[in-house]
């Protein structure tokens, strides 16, 4: 193959380095900042400060941060220096002073870390000070307190371990922990696959990065073919689309790396998986003194651990990464008929897009649909990470109060080497009849709608618009009843009619008095009447005056029959006259008996109440039926 | 019963108007209800249809003024009630203060059914002057029986025929009305200019006491009492 680059090129590095050296020297633009890793932290966490100088000089001192708020726990220094040499121009040189604080807040609050200062040449430099939220206990994160379980007070030696840890992530992408080996006969140019680590859990992510090493100038890479991840689950990191190259030196001889594709790949299934060569088309020169050349990458080999004992039946292997499980309800207080949203979201680091939130599960009384999904990833420091929320809708069937049971989610640390549950706090959804329905239902019920009772109701609750009629009467407007034609009449007809009789009944009168017949009906019915008098009489002791009534009322009768005065006839021309008027026999002889009895009865005898009696039928029956 | 529309006819128009309610389109119910109304063949059941309509549509004044117009026309009903009910619910106004008390007799009138009291009146009223003619024909020994029960009749009419008068004197008296307008402002005298004493809305039953060119006299539930617009209130 044959050599692009020359060594009239090293030459004119080298000289451009030593050129630009001293150039931080009279550069007043200080690039000085101070970054936190986590802006949520518990008191009993410890979290990382960093502060950053650019291009400061050698004898220039940072003044950390202090406050009463914060203790720090441990601190660290380092220094890098980067040359690079791009599109044949000068040198460019940056030194990247890192200080890397272990810190733990003191009380909860929002708390401020002050800014941290640098003074250069007189002058004084500050970043910006740095907002934390502080709560009581822990928060999450990996702690080395409570890894070594000694509450509040950390290990110095854990701490250590965690800082060294710490320091690992926090340069993670800055030191390049592969050491390619130059191929022979590619030694120009050659493409290089590697890990960040070759040795992992089952779930757990290993970061691919594919480069480029160069001596040459490259004109383009025109086609990239990534290994075959079979036995992993890829998600893509990093896909440049323009070459950008860094300096590397590899074996003592200086190269250019040029990142082709970074990939987060997590092993699926345990044991050593290899990793095919990746294979790249590669362009170097300019316009036509360029050329084509292929290269393939060196294999790979991944230790894939399973997860270790202890840990749930059948856990996915997408559970593994660091999470944190969280419930959210929009709403606590809700009508009937009126759905509520429960977003439950596990976040964290790992998997995001296998792993699987842990099912909503309710009181019957609350009918839970479906969830809808959605993701949310990002890489930071080529760590996948981010979220994964299921939107539940929760439409309450009936009033009361209703309690979301926690959710559990149970996962493996790699970090911690341990598995670790996730748990939400229960929540109690408090249900009221909708507006215009029965207070009695949501009153009288909610002691009996609680969780106890969680068999389905089909709630009916009054209220709301009653429907139309669908039979109807037709009728004219109404008018009251006093108000219509007929009242009055009716109500004056009765008077009028009595009236009419009463007045009837005296014209009756006055005309019968003006015949014979008339008068002789008018006598007989005042005997009659005179008769009932007597009867008054006929159990009191003037046995006489009993007698004297009788004996009038039958004259009275008599006289009115026959049409003439009885009163002095014998009893022989009485008996010829009654005769004479028609009177038979029976009648004639109950006429003579009474007046026989009345003759003896009002002269001293007759006093039996018997004959009394008697002679009163008697009277009655010779008046009766004698028109 | 004779009227404009055979029953057919009518029975059609009122179903036609239900199903438009059904669909919600409110103005062709509204439309058939009121054809019947107008030509003399509503009744209780047309009138709660259309207030019930008035009601779906926000129309609250004439929803409450229809309801009634239902409840004076053919007495309470479940029905009824509940739709008035939620009318009143969502009214504006609230009345607060001590009611004031009516008068005896319109409070009588209101405690009892008209037309139940004045049949009662009528048919006790006739039957016992028919049993007093009876008794008059009847001989002395058997008027007893007749007596009593004559007796008995008067007893329940003449209190029935009072109460009928006092419904007749109420009815004459006494005039309820619904606000129409959505905002109808009381003033102090019957001018326009005249200063506002309050405001009712739509929905709000009050009573109308006396009349002088286009204003009312209105009196709230609570005596509150004011001068009105006349087209702002539509009698029950």
């Amino acid at each position: 193959m044959r050599r692009t680059g020359s060594a009239l090129g090293v030459v004119f590095a080298v000289f451009a380095l030593l050129a630009t050296a001293p150039a931080w020297a009279a550069s007043d633009d200080l690039d000085f900042y101070q970054t936190v890793d986590r802006e949520e932290v518990g008191t009993e966490d410890t979290f990382r400060l960093t502060v950053v100088v650019v291009d400061a000089p050698s004898n220039a001192q940072v003044k950390v941060p202090e406050s009463d708020d914060f203790a720090i726990l441990s601190s660290s220094r380092s220094s890098q220096r980067s040359i690079s040499l791009s599109g044949g121009g000068p040198a460019v040189i940056q030194d990247v002073t890192r200080q890397v604080l272990t810190m733990q807040a003191k009380r909860p609050g929002r708390l401020k870390i002050p800014p941290s200062e640098i003074t250069v040449r007189g002058k004084t430099y500050r970043t910006q000070p740095v907002e934390l939220t502080v709560r009581a206990g822990r928060v999450g994160g990996p702690p080395a307190s409570a890894q070594s379980g000694r509450g509040r007070q950390p290990d110095p030696f854990s701490s250590l371990q965690s800082q060294m840890q710490q320091m690992e992530e926090a340069f993670g992408d800055m030191m390049e922990p592969d050491r390619p080996t130059i191929p022979r006969g590619d030694s120009d140019l050659f493409l290089r696959a590697s890990l960040d680590r070759d040795t992992v859990y089952v779930g757990e992510q290993v970061t691919l990065s594919l480069y480029i090493y160069s001596r040459v100038d490259l004109s383009s890479v025109d086609a990239v073919t990534m290994p075959k991840l079979e036995g992993f689950w890829t998600e893509e990191v990093e896909s440049p689309t323009q070459l950008s190259g860094e300096q590397r030196v590899v074996d003592g001889i200086p190269y250019r790396a040029y990142l082709l594709r970074r990939r987060a790949i997590f092993p699926v299934k345990s044991g050593t998986l290899a990793i095919t060569p990746a294979e790249a088309d590669i362009t170097t020169g300019f316009l036509f003194a360029g050329h084509r050349v292929h290269r393939v990458s060196n294999p790979l080999k991944v230790k894939v651990k399973p997860l270790p004992p202890g840990g749930p039946k059948d856990l996915p292997n997408a559970h593994v990464g660091s999470w944190r499980l969280s419930m959210d309800v929009s709403q606590t207080q809700v009508e009937l008929g009126q759905p509520v949203t429960v977003k439950v979201t596990l976040e964290g680091v790992g998997n995001v897009k296998n792993v699987t939130p842990p099912t909503l599960k309710g009181p019957a009384a609350l009918k839970i649909y479906e969830p809808t999904t959605s993701d949310k990833v990002s890489q930071q420091r080529h760590r996948v990470q981010g979220r994964r929320v299921m939107e539940y809708l929760v439409m309450p069937q009936r009033t009361g109060s209703f309690t979301l049971p926690p959710l559990e989610f149970t996962y493996f640390d790699p970090r911690a080497r341990k598995y670790e549950v996730a748990r939400t706090d229960p929540v109690t959804l408090t249900v009221e009849a909708g507006a215009g329905g029965a207070s009695s239902l949501s009153a009288g019920t909610s002691q009996g709608s609680t969780d106890a009772a969680n068999e389905q109701k089909n709630v009916l609750t009054a209220g709301g618009l009653r429907p139309v009629r669908y039979q109807a009467k037709f009728a004219a407007p109404g008018v009251p009843v006093w108000q219509r034609g007929f009242f009055v009449p009716v109500l004056l007809a009765p008077l009028g009619l009595l009236l009419g009789v009463a007045l009837l009944g005296g014209v009756r009168g006055r005309m019968a008095l003006r015949t014979e017949a008339g008068r002789g009906r008018q006598q007989a019915k005042a005997a009659r009447k005179r008769l009932a008098d007597a009867e008054k009489l006929q159990s009191g002791s003037n046995v006489g005056a009993f007698y004297g009534e009788v004996e009038k009322a039958l004259h009275g009768f008599l006289e009115a029959r026959l049409g003439m005065p009885v009163v002095g006839l014998t009893r022989e021309a009485l008996a010829e006259r009654l005769t004479a008027s028609g009177a038979d026999a029976e009648r004639r002889g109950k006429v003579l008996f009474v007046l026989e009895a009345c003759d003896f009865g009002r002269y001293g005898g007759g006093g039996d109440p018997a004959e009394r009696q008697k002679v009163m039928d008697a009277a009655a029956a010779a008046m009766e039926g004698w028109a | 019963m004779s009227g404009y529309y055979t029953p057919e006819e009518a029975q059609d128009i009122f179903l036609k108007a239900n199903e438009a309610y059904a669909r919600e389109d409110y103005a062709a119910a509204k439309e058939g209800y009121e054809k019947l109304l107008s030509n003399g063949q509503g009744g209780p059941d047309v009138l709660y249809n259309l207030g019930t309509t008035h009601l779906a549509q926000g129309d609250l004044g004439r929803a409450v003024l229809a309801l009634e117009q239902a409840r004076k026309a053919g007495g309470v009903a479940p029905d009824l009630e509940a739709n008035l009910a939620l009318a009143r619910a969502r009214q504006v106004d609230k009345v607060v203060g001590a009611t004031a008390e009516d008068a005896f007799l319109p409070r009588l009138a209101a405690a009892t059914d008209g037309p139940v009291v004045a049949w009662t009146f009528l048919g006790t009223w006739v039957a016992a002057f028919a049993l007093v003619l009876l008794w008059r024909v009847l001989a002395p020994g058997r008027r007893t029986t007749v007596g009593i029960l004559a007796v008995l009749l008067f007893a329940i009419a003449v209190p029935s025929g009072l109460l009928v008068a006092t419904h007749a004197y109420v009815g004459a008296t006494v005039h309820e009305a619904v606000v129409l307008a959505p905002t109808l402002v009381a003033r102090e005298l019957p001018q326009a200019g005249a200063r506002s004493i309050f405001e009712v809305h739509a929905g709000l039953k009050v009573r109308l006491l006396e009349e002088t060119g286009r204003f009312v006299r209105i009196r709230l539930p609570n005596g509150l009492e004011g001068w009105a617009e006349r087209d702002g209130v539509a009698g029950i």
